[in-house]
Formats: structure tokens, C-alpha cells, sequence
């Protein structure tokens, strides 16, 4: 598919027009930071954001979402997707959704998320500001994003906007395109490539290599209890994580006590109660019982469990658990670092 | 269950947890009334009774002697017994007393000799009967409270949360406490309120307590080293709701 052009000053036009056809979800500022929101205008629109405080993730597996009302006997499923516009998603988490895509359509396929990630078109969007904790530079570069409509790519004067599917191309009638120039192309990709050596981390193996490393180093349990020993078991790692995607499902009751919900959460592995089952008649048993334990299997499955799957390790380097673990352990290139080295 | 009895008793506290009892709003609360029938609740009626009971709801902290018998009274003749309200639960505030000898001074000045301030370590219920299930809060949370009476009416084990604040600020996309140069607690301390004071900017006080495997040592580093809290300052913060959990419990 050609790539198209728009200018700079006819941007604004083409976001209202887009809201005016469909929702749409792009970042938006919190305070200092930012977060995937609805736009009202375009003005909201912050497509020079570094990173949000959640992935995208959280508009097709909402963090809390009904997935079954019932009313006496009588029950009914109730997602109800939204034909929507995600714009403005970086390359990183187009592939964590990817994985999530892939992972919650295998085996029995989950409708609950699907039904809301098939009515959307997505709009990747170039990486104008880096994050201070990212390094999706050099994590995984064996995978290439695809599950975007379109990536947007700011250059000179103007936006490149070059579609990858018709759902993409269709977003073309709402703005002033032209076709783009091979220079206005080439910047692009120039702009493109030269972002990723920007990331203030960086990994410096290949992904095969550490998994090897990672693998091996399981069953150092005094490496591992020394990695979390200020672990909170908090699960910030998890809940920011945009490739995280287990969740806990709870039935809720109305006060009528007849009518009422069944409700899926997002959940955290790094949790103390994630890995407690039931062993009946009120007794319980925790199969990752301690710190180490829980934090060693959160960096098995980032970097270890699910390549062969996924094509490659199960993290995309956006630098979200890093800054959002408060005793500052989460961080996978320092814990690979460390782990490397011991 | 058949329209269970239910029935609220207090102990050691401010009753500020019944009081959120009634605070549902009248058509929730009218509705909760068809499916259970409450016996005794001295906030809102003056009845009392000696029957047996099917969900007794203790708020306070147990600090006198004298109330032993009352407790083990209370436990005979109810199926269920809900620790209700901090007090309850931990003795949450109630235990500060238990690091101080002065307060009876420092309080009450010239009263201090009255005899029912005559009390001794501040313990949760816990401490003298056996407790079926904690709502825990100061105040507690009344939608968790409703749940809780939901499970038991349907059957079902409560779902109380035993995961930190910290799960359900990042769920809401509140921006870290530590990130806004301030200090918060939300790390160690038990989430099922829907984390309010952090998204309105105001620090987690752990008034549900602590979690139950509360990494202590952590959160006085996070303190001092994120914080900037002076050494003294970081060893004492939490004590205010966590008193009798922390390891200088008394
Ligand atoms: S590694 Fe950090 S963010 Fe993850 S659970 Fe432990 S303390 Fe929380
Ligand atoms: S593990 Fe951390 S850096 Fe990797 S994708 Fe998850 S949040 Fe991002």
C-alpha cells in the first residue's frame, strides 16, 4: 500500500473528522504523565508522549470488565464492543498486542476480548519522546509489530501516514492526504530506525541468548531471594505490564441478592494469593510461596517461557515496571544484567 | 439461609463502622433488610436480644478483661462471627496505647483516675474467640461489607483482598505517590478500599492494615531512600493503623 503525506497544519482537521466518525482513544496528559483516553478534541491529543501509565491493552481487556449478568436463573452475556479508532499506539505496544491477540485466540478463543480488538482500527504512531526507563531498542528485535491499520510517522512540516490495511486505508477520506514523496518515505524511515538507538537501556544479548542464561539460572534460589528481597508483592510490574494478560473471575451480587454480575479483574502473578489453591475444606496451599519464587517466575515468563510461541522473549522493553516498582527491582535489564553476571 | 439474624456489638472503638452501616443510602438499605433480619444494632434501634444468631458483626478492640466473658458469650450463640472495622480486626489505632504508659495523663489530665480508662493492651477480637471473617477499615469499606454479606447469604466464601494498595492505584492509573516526590505506605498496606486517598493525593495510611506477608524492611527503605525520611521518622510511620502487626508489636 502507497504511503500518503498530510500536512502539519491540516492534522487537526483530520483528528476532528476522525472523532466526529468514531470514538477515538489516544494518549492523552495526566498531570505529568499520560494515559490512553477518549478524545473529545484533537487538542488532547499528545502524540509526543514518552509512555503511558497503562498499555492500550486495557481497552479491549478492560481492568475490570462484566462479562456475564444474571438475573435469577436468567443470564446474558454482555460485552458490548465499540467500533473505535486507537490512535497514537507506539511500535512496542502494537507488539505487545500482538502477543495478547495471539494469546487470547489460541485454544478457546476469548470473544471478551476479541469482540472489542476486532471492531478497532488501530493507528500506530512514530516515538517522539523516549521513555526513561525503555529499551525497546534492543529487546526482541527478531519481532516485527504487525497488528496495526496504519503507522503515522511525524517527519518535516507534516505527518507520513502510510496504511497496511484497508481498515487503515479507509481512515484516508477523513483528511487532506497527499501522496508522499520517496524522500518524505525515506525520512520516515530514517526517523523510524534511528528513535531505537535513543532508548537510555539497552539489552546487550540476543534474546536467545539470554533465555538461555535466564533458564539456567532457575534453580539459584539465593540469586533469586537476593533479586526480591524488597519486593513488595505488590504486582505493579504485572498490572502496568502490557503483555501481562491473567485475570481473576468473581461472581458480584446486587443488593437484591437475585440479580447481579459475573466480573473478570485483572490479576498480579507477583501477588502472594495469585498462586493459592484450594485444597478443600477451608485449607489452603500456595505453590509459589515465597518472594523468590514469584519473582523469578515473572522473569521466566517475560524472557524465557513464552518465546518459542511468540516468536520471541515476552516483553517489549517499555520501561513500565521499571518505574513503577517503588523499590526498584523490577527492571528486566538490570535483573538480566544480574543474572548474566552471576 | 433463611432471612439470617444479624447482629452488631461494640467493644473498644468509635462505632464509626456501624454508623457506615446506615450510611448505604435507604433504598440499598431498605432492599438489605428484606434478606436479612437485624436483632440488635444499638446505632439504629433499641431492641436486644439473647437469641441465638446467625451473623454477629464484633466492631472494637478487646482492652479489658471484663469483656472476655461478654466475647465468649457472644461466640456461643452466633454461627458466624465478622470481626468488623480495624478495631476488631488488628485493634488498629486502639494499639498505639500499647507503646505508651502516659496516656492516661497526657489524655484525660486531671480524669486520668477514672476507672473505666482502667484498660489493658489493645488486641484484636481475635485475640479471645475465633473469627470467621475480617472486614477490614477504619471506617470499613460498606460496598466490601455488602459483598461479604453476599457471599455468606448465597453460601460462598467471602473474597477479602490480601494484595497491596499499590495493585489497585496502577489499575486506576493514579500517578505514583513516589513519583510525585511524596511518600506513601500503599506498598505494604491491604487494598479493597479502591485506593481513593492516592488518586485524590493524599498518601496511603494503611488503615486496613497491612497485607499479610507486609515487607516491612522494604517500605522503611522506600522512606528513607525515595522519600527522604529520616531514619526515626521512617521506623515509626506506619505505626498509627498497623500497631500490633508490625515486628515491634507488643
Ligand atoms: S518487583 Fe517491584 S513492582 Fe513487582 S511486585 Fe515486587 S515490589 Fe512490586
Ligand atoms: S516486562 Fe516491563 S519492560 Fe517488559 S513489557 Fe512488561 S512492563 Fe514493559
Amino acid at each position: 500500500m502507497s504511503a500518503h503525506f498530510i500536512k502539519e497544519s491540516d492534522f487537526k482537521a483530520f483528528v476532528s473528522a476522525l472523532i466526529k466518525a468514531k470514538p477515538v482513544y489516544g494518549p492523552t496528559a495526566k498531570r505529568s504523565k499520560f494515559v490512553f483516553s477518549r478524545l473529545e478534541s484533537p487538542e488532547q491529543l499528545r502524540l509526543d508522549y514518552d509512555v503511558t501509565l497503562l498499555p492500550p491493552k486495557k481497552l479491549f481487556f478492560p481492568t475490570s470488565q462484566d462479562l456475564v449478568r444474571f438475573d435469577g436463573d436468567k443470564f446474558e452475556a454482555c460485552v458490548q464492543p465499540e467500533e473505535k479508532i486507537l490512535f497514537g499506539v507506539h511500535f512496542y505496544d502494537v507488539k505487545a498486542l500482538d502477543m495478547t491477540d495471539l494469546l487470547f485466540r489460541e485454544k478457546n478463543p476469548d470473544w471478551n476480548y476479541l469482540a472489542h480488538r476486532e471492531c478497532t482500527t488501530l493507528v500506530a504512531s512514530s516515538i517522539q519522546a523516549v521513555a526513561p526507563r525503555a529499551f525497546w531498542g534492543s529487546v526482541g528485535r527478531e519481532v516485527q509489530p504487525k497488528g496495526h491499520d496504519a503507522f503515522l510517522t511525524k517527519i518535516q512540516g507534516g505527518f507520513v501516514y502510510e496504511p497496511r490495511t484497508p481498515k487503515g486505508e479507509a481512515l484516508l477520506k477523513h483528511g487532506a492526504f497527499g501522496k508522499a514523496s520517496d524522500e518524505q518515505v525515506a525520512e520516515a524511515r530514517k526517523a523510524n530506525d534511528d528513535i531505537k538507538k535513543r532508548c537510555p537501556q539497552e539489552l546487550k544479548k540476543p534474546s536467545a541468548s539470554i533465555a538461555r542464561k535466564v533458564r539456567a539460572a532457575f534453580d539459584d534460589e539465593t540469586l533469586w531471594d537476593k533479586l526480591a528481597e524488597d519486593c513488595f508483592s505488590c504486582g505493579s510490574c504485572n498490572t502496568v505490564c502490557p503483555t501481562c494478560y491473567c485475570f481473576d473471575v468473581q461472581d458480584v451480587w446486587n443488593v437484591d441478592q437475585k440479580s447481579g454480575a459475573r466480573t473478570r479483574t485483572w490479576d498480579a502473578c507477583l501477588t502472594r494469593e495469585f498462586a493459592e489453591v484450594s485444597l478443600g475444606a477451608g485449607a489452603h496451599e500456595n505453590f509459589r510461596e515465597s518472594r523468590g519464587e514469584r519473582f523469578r517466575h515473572r522473569i521466566m515468563r517475560k524472557a524465557v517461557y513464552l518465546n518459542e510461541k511468540l516468536g520471541g522473549p515476552a516483553c517489549v522493553g517499555c520501561g513500565r515496571c521499571s518505574s513503577a516498582c517503588t523499590s526498584d527491582i523490577a527492571d528486566p535489564v538490570r535483573v538480566i544484567e544480574q543474572i548474566v553476571k552471576a | 439461609m433463611a432471612k439470617p439474624k444479624v447482629a452488631f456489638f461494640d467493644f473498644a472503638c468509635c462505632e464509626g463502622c456501624q454508623i457506615e452501616f446506615t450510611n448505604y443510602g435507604e433504598p440499598a438499605f431498605l432492599e438489605l433488610i428484606k434478606h436479612v433480619d437485624v436483632v440488635e444494632f444499638r446505632e439504629a434501634m433499641s431492641e436486644k436480644t439473647k437469641d441465638p444468631i446467625d451473623i454477629a458483626f464484633i466492631e472494637g478492640s478487646f482492652t479489658r478483661e471484663g469483656d472476655r466473658a461478654r466475647l465468649e458469650e457472644i461466640r456461643k450463640r452466633a454461627k458466624i462471627v465478622i470481626a468488623y472495622g480495624q478495631c476488631a480486626t488488628t485493634a488498629g489505632i486502639n494499639a498505639l496505647k500499647n507503646h505508651t504508659a502516659d496516656y492516661r495523663k497526657e489524655v484525660y489530665g486531671k480524669d486520668a483516675g477514672m476507672p473505666h480508662l482502667d484498660s489493658q493492651k489493645a488486641q484484636p477480637i481475635s485475640a479471645v474467640i475465633k473469627v470467621d471473617y475480617n472486614a477490614f477499615g477504619c471506617p470499613v469499606n460498606k460496598v466490601e461489607v455488602l459483598q461479604i454479606v453476599s457471599h455468606l447469604l448465597h453460601g460462598k466464601e467471602p473474597v477479602i483482598p490480601d494484595y497491596p494498595v499499590c495493585v489497585e492505584c496502577k489499575r486506576r492509573e493514579t500517578i505514583c505517590r513516589y513519583e510525585e516526590g511524596d511518600h506513601c505506605m500503599g506498598q505494604t498496606a491491604r487494598a479493597g478500599c479502591g485506593a481513593p486517598c492516592p488518586a485524590d493525593g493524599i498518601p496511603c495510611e494503611a488503615c486496613r492494615g497491612f497485607v499479610s506477608d507486609a515487607n516491612q524492611a522494604a517500605l522503611k527503605k522506600a522512606l528513607i531512600q525515595k522519600a527522604g525520611f529520616s531514619e526515626a521518622r521512617a521506623e515509626g510511620k506506619s505505626r498509627m493503623f498497623t500497631a500490633n502487626q508490625r515486628g515491634d508489636a507488643k
